[in-house]
């Protein structure tokens, strides 16, 4: 009985075995792959690529042109995603990710694409036990029933270990066809890999998601503690989320944060966002573009543009002339770089 | 990708559209619009300043069994030719 079935694909090895598995049952696809503006490979795709210049592939695309599977990309980086990342109902996991609730979002996403598109079910690749919290039996439960897709959403890869679904009980899909895998290891999913030639997939796994990095969550949760300590609105955007992913910080008070460029690149991404901040650069010698956000006191002006002008080739003249922008205002600072690295170590975020 | 020189032997296309300045995925989200537009057999041509578009684009027509006509440098573009095949 073929019937019809949206997959949730990253371009992983457990995506694209699941779409791998659903298929072979003569069950049409049609892959989604949801854009949060929070991939670590897009942006360092967004960056210019690797530090040896090759540029890293688009993961889901590769698979789905692998297994010649309909895609479609959804952008969901919107304010209703990122309001539910800064007030997660389901709590973070061990930085500013919020699994649980970032799986409920998509599931509802890709339920209104099953129902578009007249399709029976939705599945992922999701491997029962594999990750310490989206994954667990009862997380599982959870994404199922709060996105709206009771009975209808399907993890080939550990259905038998999970209750039938609906496709299974109607007939759609061959349970026994389908798999038993729980746990971290990913030996099955290789062999199976193999069996039905399927190669090429991204190394290590997993990981690709900014949430989930150290760094990136102190930025996160700095940037959103300082909003509120400065009577602002908990919320942030998608400028944020680039500006996060960028550069280096330094919190120069809850009222002003310093970003300083670490590459050309990202020099050249800043310039973009200088809307609404301050530009600051040194003149007449190389250095980094910085932006400030906020409202800096004039000892925190002083103070980000003597630290502007510590990461560029002046850091070891007496004094460097630095320029700070705001849209036609345009002011000089004559200062010493920073030499205090302590005093910068304690301003830095991430 | 392909050497410039073949640019010429493209062919005409239905509908050319600009994604300058975007980055992924949105080259290959306007690409997903635009070709639903058009007929089957026409071709779309798509400007691009993404690099990945080299990639991203034979990787997307092979998925969604468009065809890929090529892509090639443009300048400090690049120019992606794509025939609706269904």
């Amino acid at each position: 009985m073929p019937g019809k079935a949206i997959a949730m694909i990253s371009g992983g090895l457990d995506s694209t075995l699941a779409v791998a598995l659903v298929r072979r049952q003569g069950i049409e696809v049609k892959a989604v792959n949801f854009y949060t503006g929070l991939c670590i490979t897009e942006t360092q795709r967004r960056k210019g690529g690797r530090p040896d210049g090759t540029i890293p592939e688009n993961e889901a695309l590769r698979a789905a042109a692998q297994l010649e599977v309909d895609v479609e990309y959804v952008d969901i980086s919107g304010s209703g995603y990122f309001d539910m990342l800064v007030q997660p109902r389901w709590g973070y996991g061990a930085n500013a990710n919020p699994c649980v609730d970032c799986r409920v979002f998509m599931m509802r996403k890709a339920r209104e694409i099953m129902l578009a598109e007249g399709a029976d079910f939705v599945f992922t690749g999701e491997v029962l036990g594999q990750r310490p919290k989206s994954q667990r039996r009862d997380t599982l439960r959870i994404i199922e029933r709060e996105s709206g897709l009771d009975g209808r959403l399907l993890r080939p890869l550990s259905a038998k270990l999970l209750e039938p679904t609906l496709p299974e009980r109607e007939g759609i899909v061959d349970r026994e066809r389908l798999l038993d895998i729980s746990g971290r290891s990913r030996k099955r999913q290789m062999e199976l890999a193999r069996e039905l030639g399927i190669a090429g997939w991204p190394q290590p796994a997993g990981g690709c998601c900014y949430l989930t990095d150290e760094s990136f969550a102190e930025k996160f949760f700095d940037l959103l503690d300082s909003r509120e300590a400065a009577g602002a609105a908990r919320r942030i955007d998608r400028d944020d989320v680039v500006l996060l992913s960028t550069g280096r910080h330094f919190r120069l008070s809850p009222r002003a944060l310093l970003v300083v460029g670490r590459t050309e690149v990202e020099n050249v991404l800043l310039e973009r966002y200088v809307g609404g901040r301050a530009r600051v650069e040194a003149r007449g010698v190389l250095g980094p573009v910085a932006l400030v956000e906020g409202v800096p006191t004039w000892e925190e002006r002083v103070l980000a543009c003597r630290i502007v002008a510590r990461y560029g080739k002046g850091k070891d003249q007496p004094s460097v002339t630095v320029e700070w922008r705001e849209g036609d205002q345009v002011e000089e600072h004559l200062v010493e770089p920073e030499r205090d690295e302590a005093r910068i170590e304690g301003l830095r975020v991430g | 990708m392909q050497d410039a020189p073949d640019i010429a032997a493209m062919p005409a296309a239905a509908r050319t559209i600009d994604t300058t300045g975007t980055l992924c995925p949105y080259p290959i989200v306007e690409t997903a619009r635009a070709i639903r537009a058009l007929a089957t057999g026409e071709v779309l041509c798509v400007v691009a300043t993404d690099p990945g578009v080299r990639t991203d684009m034979p990787m997307w027509c092979k998925a969604t069994r468009n065809e890929h006509l090529g892509t090639f440098r443009d300048g400090a573009s690049f120019r992606s030719w794509v025939r609706k095949r269904r």
